[in-house]
């Protein structure tokens, strides 16, 4: 049997489709800023601003449905490095990054920091520690990889039940923050706004699964970086002369800053461990912008970067993406786009939170009586703010922001024209659909082939595996749907919480079982329940006000713990097999043939040879 | 990516066996080559932005421009380097793809 080469051949019209997309959506937006000058009803606008976009990615869902189980599982293994990592950065920046990340650099400034650069970070050690070699092994989903690498059922089982949380959590998060920005739209209740993120998922995820997956979901990142662009773009263009708010927004912080000093906003010294993350209600600014530490202590703000770090390299609904590579090398350079697109997302995000402040401090510091902006009394309106007390003058404690509409509220404090808030809008709900996307992608392939097919090593054959995964994505976005749904959490803390349980009970399994050869699959199995159990704790432990580590830092205890398990465990057992070790060194080495393709090969060869 | 020691010219080679060891030892120190000065980095300067808030570069205040922004390049150069590093050890020891 001929063998195939590792890398594939990539599709050389990706730019011309993308960019048609990107002028379909353009071209929405464009015609709804037409149409309203022309006094058609603001309600229908808003409509089409939602479904537009939606049948955009319906259509390339449906164009891109696959049959082959690699198309299926792995987008065929040729998704360019360029695309991968724009996906891999938007799926975990998703509503979550947009919407949140954004509200708190407006409230807490800096301490904000905390998330971007663990994310980062992230995608560092993913890169240098993980990458290369996941992808050399080529398995679709991670409890596959780890249950093939230590040859262990049990591990692969258990794998993919400690998965699920999670990605549940995650997936739950994004469809809260898309269910609500589609809510502010149209007016819908909280039922249909399910309803309809639930078939959207199905339409765009089904057909083709990882295939449908990756393209629908590069053309909602691009949505998303256009959409969140334009409004920010227009107000650094209007504010600074320059349209480029990730790097100009310097003077206007400076501004903020004097502002802030001007208005006697306090300096505060928290304590080290101090972890005093805002929620979702309406609340007044807490700290001056530029000055570290004030929500957050120093030891947290390092805790908390450390923490993401280690769940973000470990995400299990992440690391698939990585499968899709088309090879090796390609993998890497993949995180090395991540990390520039994840960047230059975060940054927009700051600049939206600083241009935000400067609207707010400017009428903080204007003297004389307090009167009520335009902007604010629509900010007001819609719920995004409220006025809490109106005396004389306007202080920084007398308005109050609800922390997931600033990105919302930027286009309404500039006074542009309507279309725009639905732009932002329509970002948050691409954005959020990506990062859905990729979590029931995940948690599908992981319910198909690790649980329903998991008793045995050998996948089946037909359209059987294809059918199984279609069902399993359906079942996972089900199961997303209905957590965000009933569980009323802050949607933000969700995902650090989600976070914590990867960092614990996957970050230390999959590093060590590339770089210790030594670990068996006791150890492992050892390392995830540690690992899980003790995450699970702090956070049950963090929920209080005054509990020593907040929940959503359960990583730096649960680390140590899954680390001291694995090496305590391994190193009482029996070391691994020939074969086993075998497999290590296969995965270390970039060149040969993917591991996970020899093993089907040589699964059906047995097959050939019974038959005959 | 020229520094190749030996070029076989199969379709399907693999990396020679004695070779399996300097490559991965070159491999170890490459990560952490890569890994300990941006850890350094991402957990010292955050702690000192305070302090480099006083100047200015930009227009930003120093210390939030170099956690932001600062770090941002950082993280991207590291992964560039650490991808054209890996791929030349790769292309040395002959454990590279085939393409």
């Amino acid at each position: 049997m001929a063998i195939l080469s590792p890398s594939r051949a990539v599709n050389p019209r990706l730019g011309s489709y993308f960019g048609i997309f990107l002028s379909g959506f353009a071209a929405i937006a464009l015609t709804s800023l037409i149409l309203q000058g022309l006094g058609v009803d603001l309600s229908i606008l808003s409509l089409a601003m939602l479904l537009g976009p939606i049948a955009l990615y319906a259509g390339i869902g449906i164009a891109t449905h696959a049959s082959d189980p690699l198309d299926f599982f792995a987008a065929g293994r040729r998704v360019p490095a360029f695309f991968n990592g724009l996906l891999l950065a938007m799926s975990a920046f998703g509503a979550t990054g947009l919407v949140a990340l954004t509200g708190l650099f407006f409230l807490i400034g800096y301490d904000a920091l905390f998330v971007g650069i663990g994310a980062l970070g992230g995608f560092v050690v993913m890169a240098v520690l993980l990458a290369p070699f996941l992808r050399k092994f080529g398995a679709f989903t991670i409890p596959s990889y780890l249950g093939r690498r230590f040859d262990s059922r049990p591990l692969r089982l258990a794998t993919a039940l400690v998965a699920a949380i999670p990605i549940v959590m995650v997936l739950s998060a994004e469809l809260r923050f898309a269910a609500e920005a589609a809510i502010v739209l149209t007016g819908w209740s909280h039922g249909q706004a399910f309803l309809v993120l639930y078939l959207v998922l199905l339409v765009t995820l089904v057909p083709g699964g990882m295939r449908s997956m990756t393209w629908t979901g590069v053309a909602q990142s691009l949505a998303a970086f256009f959409a969140v662009m334009v409004p920010v773009i227009i107000v650094a263009a209007i504010v600074t002369t320059m349209p480029v708010p990730q790097l100009t927004h310097g003077p206007v912080l400076r501004a903020v800053g004097r502002n802030e000093a001007i208005q006697g906003l306090p300096i505060i010294l928290p304590p080290g461990m101090a972890f005093d993350l805002p929620g979702p209600e309406l609340q007044p600014i807490m700290k001056r912008f530029a000055d570290p530490f004030g929500a957050l202590g120093p030891a947290a703000f390092v805790l908390g970067t450390l923490s993401m770090i280690a769940g973000v390299a470990s995400a299990p609904w992440l690391l698939p993406r990585l499968a899709a590579a088309p090879g090796v090398y390609e993998a890497r350079k993949t995180l090395g786009w991540a990390t520039f697109i994840f960047g230059v997302a975060m940054l927009t995000a700051a600049s939206i939170a600083v241009f935000m402040r400067d609207f707010l401090m400017d009428l903080i510091v204007t003297p004389g009586p307090a009167v009520v902006p335009p902007w604010l009394a629509e900010l007001a309106k819609r719920g995004f703010a409220s006025i809490t007390e109106t005396g004389t003058q306007f202080t920084a404690s007398s308005i109050s922001f609800a922390r997931d509409s600033v990105l919302l509220s930027l286009p309404v404090a500039a006074q542009l024209p309507p279309m725009l808030l639905d732009l932002s809008l329509a970002a948050v709900i691409a954005g959020a659909l990506v990062a859905a996307g990729a979590a029931s992608t995940a948690l599908g392939h992981i319910l198909s082939e690790d649980i329903l097919f998991g008793g045995t090593w050998e996948t089946p054959h037909g359209p059987v595996r294809i059918h199984a995964g279609r069902g399993g994505i359906a079942v996972a976005a089900a199961a997303g749907v209905l957590a965000a749904a009933f569980v009323m959490t802050d949607p933000l803390r969700v995902v650090l919480c989600a976070l914590s349980i990867c960092g614990s009970a996957l970050f230390p399994v999959l590093v060590l079982s590339i770089w210790w050869k030594r670990m068996n699959a006791f150890g492992a199995m050892a390392g995830l329940l540690t690992g899980f159990l003790v995450a699970l704790l702090t956070i049950a432990g963090g929920q209080g006000e005054s509990a020593a580590i907040p929940s959503a830092l359960a990583a730096i205890i649960g680390i140590p713990s899954a680390v001291a398990a694995i090496f305590a465990v391994s190193l009482a057992t029996p070391p691994p097999s020939r074969h086993v070790l075998q497999i290590v060194r296969d995965i270390r080495v970039p060149g040969g043939e993917i591991l996970y393709d020899r093993e089907m090969r040589t699964q059906r060869l047995k097959k050939l040879r019974q038959l005959s | 990516m020229g520094t190749s020691r030996k070029d076989g010219g199969g379709t399907n080679r693999m990396i020679e066996r004695k070779e399996r060891k300097p490559y991965w030892r070159h491999t170890k120190w490459q990560m952490l080559a890569s890994l300990a000065p941006f850890f350094a980095v991402i957990i010292i300067l955050p702690l000192y932005a305070d302090r480099l808030n006083s100047n200015k570069f930009l227009g930003f205040p120093l210390g939030y421009f170099l956690a932001a922004h600062g770090l941002v390049l950082i993280a991207v150069v590291t992964v560039a380097s650490f991808v054209r590093q890996q791929d030349a050890i790769d292309h040395w020891h002959g454990a590279h793809e085939d393409n």
